[in-house]
């Protein structure tokens, strides 16, 4: 089965792991493969998804049922626009339980949305056992492991293989100190940041532009396995 | 031919969410592929029927020629259960007047199936409640239903009360109904659909509505507990016993 759009959730139950970053990111690539996005930020405080991408995010939160429906109601929705959720983690608890009582992956499917998990990978046993109980709870939806570079080597990355197979893992490469400054300034996009009049310095544009490249190449294999639904190609050598 | 059952849903007080556990078991019986029809007694304009019309009938069941048009066609009804959602404060009066007919007479010789759902409110009048119908059940299959309509501690009464008035009736059984969220009831109530059809996202013609996917999956989730209480009670083996579907079996 193929499918027509995908709902990515990144998650996290840890704080700072790059959720939001990756959410900015996803908005970009798929901007970039000419697609619509509409993006949900799950988070409180400060340094949010909203204040990136004002222009496609919407702020929700999922504490009483109108936020519910206004979310959930809109993920499911046949527009044919793709949606990336920054899920805080303060609200992951909350946030999949949800979708496990309405039956969220199994609508998604009928509809012919890939609905897709994020899952930023920690080597502490929180993240282990939350990536595990997802696993479980959502068998039919792509749970796809991610490595923030920023971290350091994946020695934990055993944890989270599953009965023995080898979990494809995608990868968030290091970005430099300097290339970091320049993109953490709300509002910013990464499309308007390769505009000849960008604030950006030009040795900082070319960096950022190497990187993006290493970025989307990581997106892109993702994406095919969101959208041709091959759960199989997690697992190396099937 | 299998015995007809009756299943009288009352409360002794309005509020209560009677007619709400009448709809989830016109839906369970629908589901389980067992005939079923529905007497509403809210006459004259019923509040069963909006719910699911083609099944339902609006009576007055203290008049003789309704009482007549339930009780006598028992026998020869297509249905295999009839449902009859009592208005509220009717429930022992309609207990002495089923009692007044022979009714209890016929079920107490097996000859139907009688069942009670006596809906609960939070309130320790209730505790009267059940003294009241406990006369009257007798071998009649009761069931002690606490409908968690709202966030209200229920039963706040001392434990050992509550089993004096429970223990009075034989057999008796009790059932949870969870709370089911407001927007999902108050929707529903909108769509004036049974609560199948609006997880199904069907209007009242069978076309495809637009009802929210989250209220929606409230409902199926908490119907399927509503129905697994009916499954834990075996409500169908009490409509079908085994044991007599085995004798048919042997028979021929």
């Amino acid at each position: 089965m193929s499918f027509r759009n995908s709902v990515t959730v990144v998650a996290s139950p840890r704080s700072r792991v790059g959720k939001t970053l990756l959410a900015r990111l996803l908005i970009d690539f798929h901007t970039q493969e000419r697609r619509e996005v509409a993006a949900f930020d799950l988070n409180s405080g400060g340094g949010t998804l909203t204040q990136y991408v004002p222009s496609r995010t919407t702020a929700s939160e999922i504490a009483d049922i109108n936020g519910q429906m206004a979310l959930f109601d809109r993920l499911i929705a046949e527009d044919g626009i793709t949606k990336v959720v920054d899920l805080g983690h303060e609200s992951f608890e909350g946030f999949f339980a949800l979708a496990s009582k309405i039956g969220f992956v199994e609508e998604a499917r009928r509809r012919q949305i890939a609905p897709a998990i994020l899952f930023v990978i920690t080597p502490d046993a929180t993240s282990v056992e939350s990536y595990r109980r997802l696993r479980s709870m959502f068998p039919q939806a792509v749970l796809a492991p991610l490595h923030n570079e920023i971290f350091g080597i994946a020695q934990h990355r055993d944890k989270y293989e599953l009965a023995g197979h080898r979990t494809l893992l995608t990868h968030l490469p290091l970005l430099a100190p300097g290339v970091r400054r320049a993109i953490d300034t709300p509002p910013f996009s990464f499309t308007d940041a390769a505009l000849a009049s960008s604030r950006i310095p030009l040795e900082v544009q070319v960096e950022l532009q190497r990187w993006l490249r290493r970025v989307y190449r990581e997106f892109r294999e993702l994406d095919l396995r969101i959208l041709l639904a091959d759960l199989q190609s997690s697992i190396l050598g099937s | 031919m299998a015995k007809p059952t009756v299943i009288l849903v009352g409360a002794d007080k309005g509020g209560v969410g009677k007619t709400t556990v009448a709809r989830t078991l016109l839906d369970y019986f629908s589901a389980h592929q067992t005939p079923t029809r529905a007497f509403d007694t809210e006459s004259p304009r019923g509040t069963l029927k909006r719910f699911h019309p083609d099944i339902t009938e609006v009576v007055d069941v203290t008049e003789v020629a309704d009482q007549m048009k339930i009780f006598d066609t028992l026998g020869s009804a297509d249905a295999r259960v009839t449902v009859i959602d009592v208005r509220a404060g009717l429930l022992s009066p309609t207990l002495q007047a089923l009692s007044d007919i022979g009714f209890l007479e016929s079920a107490k010789k097996g000859q139907i199936t009688f069942a009670v759902f006596h809906i609960l409110g939070p309130s320790i009048a209730s505790l009267n409640e059940i003294a009241e119908t406990a006369r009257f059940v007798g071998d009649a299959n009761y069931f002690l239903v606490k409908n968690k309509i709202n966030d209200t501690t229920f039963f706040e009464w001392d434990p050992k009360t509550y089993n004096t008035y429970f223990k009075q009736i034989k057999g008796a059984s009790e059932i949870s109904i969870p709370k089911l969220n407001e927007m999902a009831c108050e929707q529903v109530e909108v769509a004036s659909q049974p609560f199948v059809s609006f997880i199904a996202n069907k209007d009242a013609q069978g076309q495809t509505a637009n009802y929210s996917f989250v209220l929606r999956g409230y409902v199926r989730h908490w119907l399927g507990n509503v129905w697994g209480e009916y499954d834990r009670v075996k409500l169908i083996d009490l409509i079908a016993p085994k044991v007599e579907a085995v004798r048919q079996q042997a028979a021929g």
